[in-house]
This record gives structure tokens, C-alpha cells and sequence, in this order.
């Protein structure tokens, strides 16, 4: 094996140093772990707080952050009744609660600034970075809003079109007027058959009393 | 990252791309309620979801001067900083109007002179109708005249642009070719379509 000037044998595989980047890795975690305990204890001083005495945390890598798929509920409440707990607990104040907090903020602004706020969002377990995205995203993105557009359109279209809406109505007068010229053939054959076999019907108990009485029949004659 | 620039955006005009909108109105936005509530959280796609939806372009509505939709937008595009390729992707799509002059708006407020002129010069074709809340009304404005707008003038709804080197400047510089108006090269044909029309 061949050695350099220093007595040391020679690598083979390149002149770059290897470098142990978990060791290395590690030792950056720690550091950036100590600065933001530093930090938060100083901010905590500056404010009167006691410094937190809090052992090493466990840093694991939280999600990217997520814009919110539904509209915060903010008038949900409106119009209901609450009974206001006396004691100091949060979920029992007025106000708008937060569960994973288990905070209660007066306003719909401050609650806003509180589920969009550094805090709630470590607790779900958040950074608040978003995600890069690339060309592909976008183009995808269009391609995907085009369709919807395209969706939509077609519905409105069905839901417009004054031709259909013409020829729906025509038929639906077709079959009303179907139906009660049906209904009328219908009568005047029972009649027919009426006056041959003289069933006892109860119409025709009403019938014979109505002429007995002078007219045909109770109720209107519009059939 | 609710009113943070994405930490790997690079520097625009030599500041922060946020700071491009003036402090008084970006605070305005950061405080409305289509900003805290709707623009929470949104990527770049987010952004195009919501820019597809927009009614009106402008700067602020009503008595109390709120942030348009479209202004909190372009206060996201700022914070998100897409890029190049992104950025043309969005202004070369002709589906969705809104979208493509909010783009118009942020290349106008972010990109250099020449590829200004060059990207936004081609769509003096697009004549579509856009709604724009303009000194407290709503007027009916075109995407021609927006892009006009944005290259001749030097505020765009109350909006102050970055500097924009004057096009016979950078002509003699030989950096732009001189612009060829659609309307040059058709003559013959425009004559010929309109007796066809007549």
C-alpha cells in the first residue's frame, strides 16, 4: 500500500475528507436546541417569566404546514345560548375556544391569529413552512382547475338550457293532458257500463237522489 | 410562515419582496379577514385556487378602505416567491383572466425590465373584461388596459411600481428588439377582413 509523506496510507477512493454527517448532524440538532432554549428563557426574562427548566426535548421533525381545507367556523354560535361557568377554566368562558390549546380568545380576529399562531401550530405538530413546489405542481394544478371549470360549466349548461327547459314542459303538459283525457274515457265507459248492469254504487245512490231532487250531482261538474 | 417571506426568497429591488406594498396597506392586509381566515398556510397552488375564484382586481373596497381579495393575493405571491417557469405557466394560461392579471401584476412588481416588456407586451391582445374596484368604485376595466397600465404608468391602484427603464432605452442599448405592433403586420388582412365583413 503506498503511503504519503506523513506516514499515513494513502485513500484510494478520493480527496475529499469523509465527513460523519450523523455525528455532524447531531451536534447542529443540539446547538439549534440550546439557541432556541436560550432564546425562549431570555424572552421569558424580558418578560418577568421564570426561565423554563425543561430537559432536553426530543426534536423530531414536524410537518410542513398546512393551509386550512375548510372555512373556520366563526358564526356557528351566533344565536345560541351558553351558560357561562363561574369558574377559571378555559372551555367554560365566553368566547371562542380551542380545543387542542385548551385556550379561549375573545374575538373572531384573535382567534384567527391564534390557530394561525407559531404556538397552536407546534402543538399539532406544524413548522410553519410551507411546502415548495415546482412547474409540475403548477401546470397540474391548472390542468386540474380546467377540468373543474369545464365541469362546472357543463352543469350550468344542463341546468339553463331554455330548449330543454321548453321541451320539458311540453311533455309534462302532454302527459297531464294524456292523463285526464284517460281519466275522462275511463268515466264515461263506467257510466256506459252503469246503465247497462244498474250496479248499486254509491254514486249511483247519488245519482238517483240528486235527480229525485233536481239535480245531477254534488260538487262541481268540472271533471 | 402567517406573514413571513419563505426563508430561500431572494432579495427583489435590493429588499424584502413584501415591502414592495407599502407598509400601511401591508398591515391593513395582514389584519383583514380574507388574509388571517383564507390566505392561511396556501402554496403557490393554493394561491391559483383562490385567484381562479376572484371577482375583481383593485386595491381596497368600501368605507373602511378593506383589502381586496386580489391585493392579499399578491401580497402571498410576494411572500411565496415563485418562480420563473411558474410565473410564465401562469401568465400563458388563457382559462382563467384573474388569475392571469394577478400574475401580470406580480411579474410587473418583481421581475427586470426587459423580460417586463417582453412577457407582458404580447397580451395588449387579450381584450377580456375584468371587474377592478378603483377609487371607491367598481368599474369595468380590460386586461389590455391593465397591462397598458402597468407599463406606462408608474401607480397601478394606488400601488407604487419598482422603475421601469423606459423601452426606447433599452432599445438603443440593443437589449430589446423594437416592438412590432400586431396591428402592422395584418394591415392588408384587417382592410380585406372588414369589406369581407361589410
Amino acid at each position: 500500500m503506498s503511503t504519503n509523506a506523513y506516514g499515513e496510507s494513502k485513500k484510494t477512493e478520493g480527496f475529499r475528507r469523509n465527513w460523519d454527517n450523523e455525528a455532524y448532524a447531531k451536534k447542529a440538532r443540539d446547538r439549534e436546541q440550546q439557541n432556541r432554549l436560550a432564546d425562549e428563557d431570555e424572552e421569558r426574562r424580558r418578560k418577568g417569566l421564570k426561565p423554563r427548566t425543561r430537559g432536553a426535548r426530543p426534536t423530531e421533525a414536524r410537518e410542513l404546514l398546512q393551509s386550512r381545507k375548510q372555512a373556520v367556523d366563526l358564526e356557528g354560535m351566533v344565536g345560541k345560548v351558553q351558560i357561562v361557568q363561574a369558574s377559571t377554566a378555559a372551555s367554560g368562558q365566553p368566547g371562542f375556544y380551542c380545543k387542542v390549546c385548551d385556550v379561549t380568545v375573545k374575538d373572531s380576529l384573535s382567534y384567527l391569529d391564534h390557530i394561525n399562531g407559531k404556538n397552536h401550530q407546534r402543538v399539532l405538530n406544524r413548522s410553519m413552512k410551507v411546502a415548495s413546489e415546482t412547474v409540475a405542481d403548477v401546470l397540474a394544478k391548472l390542468q386540474s382547475l380546467r377540468e373543474l371549470k369545464r365541469r362546472q360549466q357543463q352543469q350550468t349548461k344542463d341546468e339553463y338550457s331554455f330548449q330543454e327547459q321548453v321541451n320539458q314542459q311540453q311533455q309534462a303538459e302532454r302527459q297531464k293532458r294524456d292523463k285526464r283525457r284517460e281519466a275522462r274515457r275511463r268515466q264515461r265507459q263506467a257510466k256506459a257500463r252503469g246503465v247497462g248492469s244498474k250496479s248499486p254504487s254509491p254514486d249511483a245512490d247519488a245519482d238517483d237522489m240528486g235527480s229525485a231532487m233536481g239535480f245531477a250531482s254534488f260538487g262541481s261538474t268540472k271533471k | 410562515m402567517a406573514n413571513r417571506t419563505v426563508s430561500t426568497a431572494e432579495a427583489i429591488h435590493g429588499t424584502n419582496p413584501q415591502f414592495l406594498i407599502d407598509k400601511i396597506f401591508r398591515q391593513r392586509i395582514y389584519n383583514s379577514l380574507y388574509w388571517k381566515e383564507h390566505c392561511f398556510g396556501l402554496t403557490v397552488t393554493g394561491v391559483m385556487e383562490k385567484a381562479v375564484d376572484l371577482q375583481a382586481i383593485g386595491r381596497e373596497y368600501g368605507e373602511s378602505h378593506r383589502p381586496t381579495e386580489f391585493a392579499c393575493l399578491l401580497l402571498k405571491l410576494l411572500q411565496l416567491q415563485p418562480d420563473q417557469p411558474m410565473l410564465d405557466a401562469l401568465i400563458d394560461q388563457e382559462d382563467f383572466k384573474y388569475l392571469r392579471a394577478l400574475a401580470v401584476f406580480y411579474y410587473r412588481l418583481t421581475q427586470p425590465s426587459v423580460d417586463i416588456y417582453t412577457k407582458l407586451e404580447p397580451l395588449y391582445r387579450d381584450y377580456r373584461k375584468l371587474r377592478a374596484f378603483d377609487s371607491g368604485s367598481m368599474q369595468i376595466t380590460y386586461m389590455d388596459q391593465l397591462v397598458d397600465s402597468l407599463l406606462t404608468e408608474n401607480i397601478v391602484f394606488l400601488i407604487t411600481l419598482p422603475h421601469l427603464t423606459r423601452r426606447m432605452t433599452l432599445e438603443d442599448a440593443g437589449e430589446i428588439a423594437p416592438r412590432i405592433s400586431p396591428l402592422d403586420g395584418d394591415d392588408s388582412d384587417s382592410d380585406s377582413d372588414s369589406s369581407a365583413s361589410e
